[in-house]
């Protein structure tokens, strides 16, 4: 049997016992190779599931939807290892109850689509060891390993004429799970820290603002580099955080549901370089 | 309408020779809603603060602005000026024109540019800030002194004879500390234990003194006048209310051939132990690590002998929670381990010995019970050279700071040697003879002229052993020839350095540190026994090199330190204090982690039929120190710190 029979079989059963009240997947996109979210709460509708190497976007954001998961029932909701990572962040953040979300884990190796084993978050605590480890080399590119390359004035320029083209739509903003907040920064007004015209400075404020946000807390999933509809490499500042939050104080996102937000907590061995 | 306040102050020349102030304060004049803008030679002083009241009282001023210096200095004397002029105190800003701008700059044109930004910045916030009510919290009147040591029981008796309760916390099994190991002090060469062990029982009889020995600080939390404080209990395997000190056990041991810690390793001590014969309390503990019980479960024999069952191997460490007002840290020092030094020999040769080793040789309850002998074989040693600044000021291998004691006990030694070796020689290897104190030079003038101390200055570049000689090179840098000489003893003055987890320990109570680990006092000159944390104050040693008598100078000013905090039922504490919108506050509660004072508490919000809707973050002010960390920390900008909101900042950047 397929992955993909699997599940939408194992979606059935949860789903008419009453033991999940929704199973958000994916389902056909716009044109073949594309897929949308699909939300399902009918025995009925799970035939519509697809799982294939086409199913890319990061779910795990919709379950912080307001309201979703306040009457205490469970959600079930097909993960990547970065999703999955994801939603530890959201129940260290106190934004979900882990108990409530059950996990269609899956990972794309090539075009091949494996299952994997568990159901609630901490069974997957071994996958996620694994990336922790294989991090670096897995996600590097070319155009990374140039930008690491450049002096600080040329990479300057590199990000002035990429954040140049930003339109301030916030698609990146909304495209991240980890972007939950009730009012953004960006939207405060009384003062008004991060201009809201898209020139370059208030271009820079917003993303150099989102990159700190992220910091420590970003899964790479790369929901926000394919929203973006200037193409701005966002997923390569994203990186760059995540290698520095690593190195300085060994920390690997979403690690676990009770993992300490690295900018709120620090340990007496934690370095201090920064301090001259 | 603002109506602003400017007042320039020139602070004699400090200010005025490099900031035009006249053209400062006709600019600032010109400002929206600036109703006065003045200058004057000294505004703090009283016909300077007669003329900003008055400027208040005729103008209705909503606000006010002091150009001059630091807040740090004059903040609070402004601030009670504008009070008594009727006017809020938290509606007075100072805009420091002196240390951020006159003193760092020479050019006065740009320093006067400067002066104006930061003046205007200052303008735009004031016209932001909103009245405040400063806070009340009461204090414990209860103190916690950290070492026993000389400094610590100095600072706890002075506290506890004024009438407040102290807890006197020492980590090693007895009172004393370094002074304890001592033979005779300089100037006066009265014997240490015989003026030591009388401080040690009073403060360990003291009604108003909790001792608690053997026992390490594990956490501290909350701030002035309201510290808690865990402290962990170690277990000493023994009971100390049934303990009655006999030491039979102790004769009993058989774990006999432990090197001991007190005589520096040149005596040894059984596995249950008291550190020294006159030990506060005098309750024995057991060391773990060199119990035979311990290390292959027989023994026990102590147990046995023990009469009053007082030993328990099952004991386990326990901690005692407690509320404290002050604190009193005398953690005190360490000697360097001189085996660093290879060319000196330490820990090559057993005759090659440190300042310190020498104390516990001349100390007539030594391990040679006073009689200097060396220690490869116990014979009198009849040369013995000391080797001073081994460590000290030296930046290539030791520590950069001259470690204060070692010129004086370097004297004592050659002259406690000279009493107790009839026609022994010494010989000093010196750089400089720092004796400054009263009898200091004296003191070191008797060595040289009674009792003929030989001081070559010059260093020693090696030492070696030939034919049962300790041969000793270095240079008479006075008479420019190369020495040599063959001892019997060599004695290094070794450097006074931190405890090695002195850095670690700052940490744990939270104050600050220098790069050798020497705790940082909040002013060198004005405030050198408080640390930069309010309600923590240092005494002795473990803030620099120190002697007895500054130890113990220092340990009484902390104690009136305590004291006069002690005099207050309530503390006044500045309104400096978070809020939260709940409103958007997205409950994420990294805020909650990152307040290093535990002040903000996760809050449900729950609609009429009580259930959640909403989780959110809540600030204590009571616990709130108004450090700001968490306004840093939250991404929804959801907390304001009352004093700098967020309005008040961005007023006051967009003012520059
Ligand atoms: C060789 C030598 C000779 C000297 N001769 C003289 C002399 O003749 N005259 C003179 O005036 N001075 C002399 N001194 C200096 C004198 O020893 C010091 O001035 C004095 O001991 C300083 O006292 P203190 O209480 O600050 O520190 P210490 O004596 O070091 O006491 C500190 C105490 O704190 C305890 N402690 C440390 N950390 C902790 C912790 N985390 N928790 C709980 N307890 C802790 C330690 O166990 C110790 O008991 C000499 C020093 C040396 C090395
Ligand atoms: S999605 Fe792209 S264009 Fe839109 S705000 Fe983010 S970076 Fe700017
Ligand atoms: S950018 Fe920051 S403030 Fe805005 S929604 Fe994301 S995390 Fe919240
Ligand atoms: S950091 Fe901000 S958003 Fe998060 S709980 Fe605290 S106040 Fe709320
Ligand atoms: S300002 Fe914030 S972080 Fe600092 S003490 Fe107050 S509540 Fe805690």
């Amino acid at each position: 049997m397929s992955i993909e029979e699997q599940y939408r079989t194992r979606a059935k059963e949860l789903l008419s016992g009453g033991a999940v009240k929704m199973v958000i997947g994916y389902g056909k996109g716009s044109t073949s190779d594309r897929r949308r979210p699909l939300f399902i709460s009918s025995t009925d509708e799970v035939d519509r599931l697809v799982l294939d190497d086409a199913c890319i976007q990061n779910l795990s954001g919709y379950l912080v939807s307001e309201g979703l998961l306040s009457d205490e029932k469970r959600v079930a909701v097909f993960l990547r290892p970065e999703g999955i990572r994801a939603i530890n962040i959201l129940a260290a953040e106190s934004q979900l109850d882990a108990e409530q979300i059950v996990i269609f884990g899956f990972d794309v190796i090539g075009t091949e689509v494996k299952a994997l084993k568990g159901i609630h978050v901490e069974e997957f605590s071994d996958v996620i060891n694994s990336i922790k480890k294989g991090a670096p080399e897995a996600k590097e590119e070319e155009l990374f390993e140039k930008i690491e390359k450049m002096s600080p004035q040329e990479r300057f320029s590199f990000w002035q004429e990429e954040f140049a083209k930003c339109i301030k739509c916030y698609a990146c903003r909304q495209a991240c799970p980890m972007c939950y907040c009730r009012r953004c920064i960006v939207d405060s007004n009384q003062p008004q820290w991060v201009n809201t015209s898209s020139h370059t400075l208030g271009n820079f404020e917003w993303n150099i603002v989102r990159a700190f946000h992220l910091s420590g807390r970003c899964v790479e999933c790369g929901n926000c580099d394919r929203a973006c509809p200037v193409n701005i490499p966002l997923r390569l500042i994203n990186h760059r955080m995540a290698e520095e939050v690593l190195g300085a104080f060994d920390h690997f996102a979403g690690m676990s549901k009770t993992q300490e937000p690295v900018l709120a907590s620090f340990k007496k061995d934690d370095s201090e370089t920064f301090i001259l | 309408m603002a109506k602003i306040g400017v007042f320039i102050c020139h602070c004699g020349e400090n200010i005025g020779a490099k900031v035009d102030c006249t053209k400062l304060a006709a600019a600032m004049g010109e400002h929206p809603g600036v109703a006065v803008s003045v200058e004057y030679k000294y505004f703090c002083s009283d016909p300077g603060q007669e003329s900003v009241k008055r400027a208040i009282r005729d103008n209705n001023l909503t606000g006010v602005v002091v150009a001059a210096c630091s807040p740090r200095m004059h903040e609070a004397t402004f601030r009670k000026a504008c009070a008594e002029a009727g006017l809020n105190p938290y509606l007075c800003e100072i805009a420091n024109i002196r240390e951020q701008c006159s003193w760092v700059h020479t050019d006065s044109d740009q320093a006067t540019e400067k002066a104006m930004d930061i003046t205007r910045s200052m303008v735009e916030k004031v016209k932001r800030n909103n009245k405040l009510q400063p806070i009340e919290v009461p204090v414990t009147r209860r103190a916690l002194v950290i070492g026993g040591g000389i400094a610590g029981i100095q600072a706890a008796l002075d506290i506890a004879n004024a009438g407040q309760e102290v807890v006197l916390v020492e980590r090693e099994p007895t009172l004393g500390g370094h002074m304890a190991q001592l033979s005779e002090t300089f100037p006066t060469l009265d014997c240490s234990q015989c003026i030591m062990t009388p401080r040690m029982v009073e403060a360990a009889q003291h009604p108003k003194i909790r001792l608690l020995t053997y026992a390490e600080i594990e956490s501290v939390d909350g701030y002035i006048g309201n510290f808690s404080v865990r402290v962990r209990m170690k277990s000493r395997y023994v009971d100390i209310d049934k303990c009655t000190g006999c030491g039979d056990c102790i004769t009993k041991c058989p774990a006999k051939k432990i090197s001991s810690e007190f005589d520096c390793g040149l005596g040894k001590r059984t596995a249950i132990y008291t550190p020294f014969a006159q030990s506060v309390p005098n309750i024995p503990v057991i060391d773990k690590a060199n119990c035979i019980y311990f290390k292959n479960g027989k023994c026990k024999i102590c147990a046995k002998t023990c009469q009053c069952d007082a030993i328990n191997f099952d004991m386990e460490d326990t901690f005692e929670d407690l509320e404290i007002g002050a604190i009193v840290v005398a953690t005190g020092f360490q000697v360097q381990n001189n085996t660093m030094y290879g060319e000196y020999g330490y820990g090559k040769y057993p005759d090659v010995i440190n300042g310190l080793q020498f104390e516990r040789l001349a100390s007539a309850s030594g391990p040679t019970a006073g009689k200097i002998l060396r220690p490869s074989d116990g014979v009198e040693p009849q040369t013995v050279v000391f080797i001073q600044c081994a460590g000290s000021r030296d930046p290539s291998k030791g520590v950069r700071y001259c470690s204060k004691i070692c010129c004086m006990y370097t004297a004592k030694h050659a002259m406690l040697y000279s009493h107790k070796v009839h026609g022994g020689k010494t010989h000093i290897f010196y750089m400089d003879i720092r004796a400054a104190g009263k009898g200091y030079d004296e003191f070191s003038r008797r060595a040289i002229e009674d009792d003929e101390a030989a001081y070559l200055r010059g260093r020693v570049s090696k030492v070696w052993q030939e034919n049962g000689k300790l041969m000793v090179r270095g240079v008479d840098t006075l008479l420019g020839r190369p020495v040599e000489i063959a001892a019997d003893m060599v004695v290094l003055a070794t450097a006074i350095i931190a405890q090695p987890d002195a850095k670690e320990f700052a940490k744990t109570i939270g104050i600050g540190y220098d790069e050798y680990g020497f705790y940082n006092e909040a002013h060198l000159k004005l405030r050198p026994v408080e640390s930069s944390t309010a309600g923590v104050f240092l005494a002795g040693a473990c803030q620099s090199p120190k002697d007895i008598p500054d130890s113990v100078a220092q340990a009484s000013a902390t104690a009136s330190k305590v004291l006069a905090l002690f005099s207050k039922d309530m503390l006044e504490r500045e309104p400096v204090v978070a809020t939260n919108n709940e409103a958007t506050c997205a409950g994420c509660w990294g805020c909650v982690l990152a307040c290093p004072y535990n002040a903000i508490e996760q809050k449900d919000i729950l609609d009429r039929s009580g259930k959640v809707i909403k989780r959110v973050a809540s600030v204590n002010p009571g616990l709130c120190q108004g450090c700001g960390t968490c306004v840093t920390f939250c991404r929804s900008n959801s907390l304001d710190l009352a004093g700098f909101t967020e309005k008040q900042i961005f007023a006051e950047v967009m003012g520059l």
